[in-house]
């Protein structure tokens, strides 16, 4: 009986598309919102909306971490100090302000780097943790692509470690957060133009350094 | 190196699947521990407002003041 009232029962719903939704990885990233859906996610997450937290924190945590792993020495500091600046920044939503020349994200980004700076401000920088590997590979990803990728983040990270911490954030907040350099320089207290020499000089040496560390077919050196 | 090849290169520092499983679980469990609690939400919805406090004090009047010969009406009814 019950057999026979279930197709009566889900007929809008297919069979692929519910497939879809229970295999969807909740802690999965997300498709890059609109500021002014992200705006609109911000009131409503003021006003209590729990989905509306839940959908920020999605949007902002990927970038967070990926800011504050070049501007750290490992992959646990990296998610110590995410997990702290999602919740301050989750928590302090009120105090927020919107502003014609920042996005929310430089907000996020800049409440990361404060709570990176306190964590570290007393911890001497150890050696530079690059060999790690991903826990989880992706399903369905390709071994030599993933090994490209494991060589060239190691390469990334060596790079960043010999840069001086200063020229770290603001490379790590370019390409990290994705940062303009008005907002970089909101983030870390110095003028756009400085910021602008800093990123060039910095962009250099990174580069320069990476492609010494790497062969030309990928490999590191 | 161009400035987009260094960015794509950023995105092999995006965290794992089991990191980013960890931050979920901390950040989610914390902020449920210390979300308002079940009890709390329940005593806001005793809370004292001027308009609903009348409100409830005049229907509990009416009732009062209807309900008394009802009852003394049905009473006599069924021992008659």
């Amino acid at each position: 009986m019950i057999a026979a009232a279930l197709p009566s029962l889900v007929p809008a719903c297919p069979l692929p598309s519910l497939f879809a939704v229970l295999s969807r990885d909740p802690g999965g990233g997300a498709e890059p919102l609109a500021e002014e859906a992200i705006l609109r996610l911000v009131e409503e997450a003021r006003s209590g909306d729990a989905e509306a937290r839940r959908t920020l924190y999605v949007q902002h945590v990927d970038r967070v971490f990926r800011t504050v792993r070049g501007m750290l020495r490992s992959d646990a500091d990296a998610e110590d100090v995410t997990q702290d600046a999602m919740l301050a920044v989750l928590t302090s939503l009120h105090r927020y302000t919107p502003r014609r020349d920042a996005r929310f994200a430089a907000w996020v980004t800049t409440i990361a780097v404060h709570t990176a700076r306190r964590r570290f401000r007393r911890r001497r920088p150890e050696l530079t943790a690059t060999g790690e590997l991903p826990d989880t590979p992706d399903d369905g990803a390709d071994p030599a692509d993933a090994l490209d990728r494991a060589r060239q983040r190691a390469a990334l990270l060596v790079a960043l470690g010999e840069l001086p911490e200063r020229e770290r954030e603001i490379v790590s907040l370019r390409y990290g957060a994705e940062l303009n350099a008005t907002e970089i320089g909101m983030a870390v207290g110095i003028e756009p133009a400085t910021v602008r020499k800093m990123l060039e000089r910095a962009r250099t040496r990174l580069a320069d350094r990476i492609e010494a560390l790497l062969t030309p077919q990928g490999e590191l050196l | 190196m161009t400035d987009d090849e260094l960015g794509v290169m950023w995105t092999t520092l995006e965290p794992t699947a089991g990191q980013r499983r960890r931050i979920d679980a901390r950040v989610f469990a914390w902020l449920d521990a210390h979300d308002t609690p079940l009890a709390a939400e329940w005593l806001g919805l005793f809370t004292a407002t001027p308009v609903s406090a009348v409100g409830l004090v005049s229907a509990s009047a009416v009732s009062v003041v209807v309900a008394t010969p009802v009852l003394w009406l049905a009473r006599a009814l069924v021992f008659v």
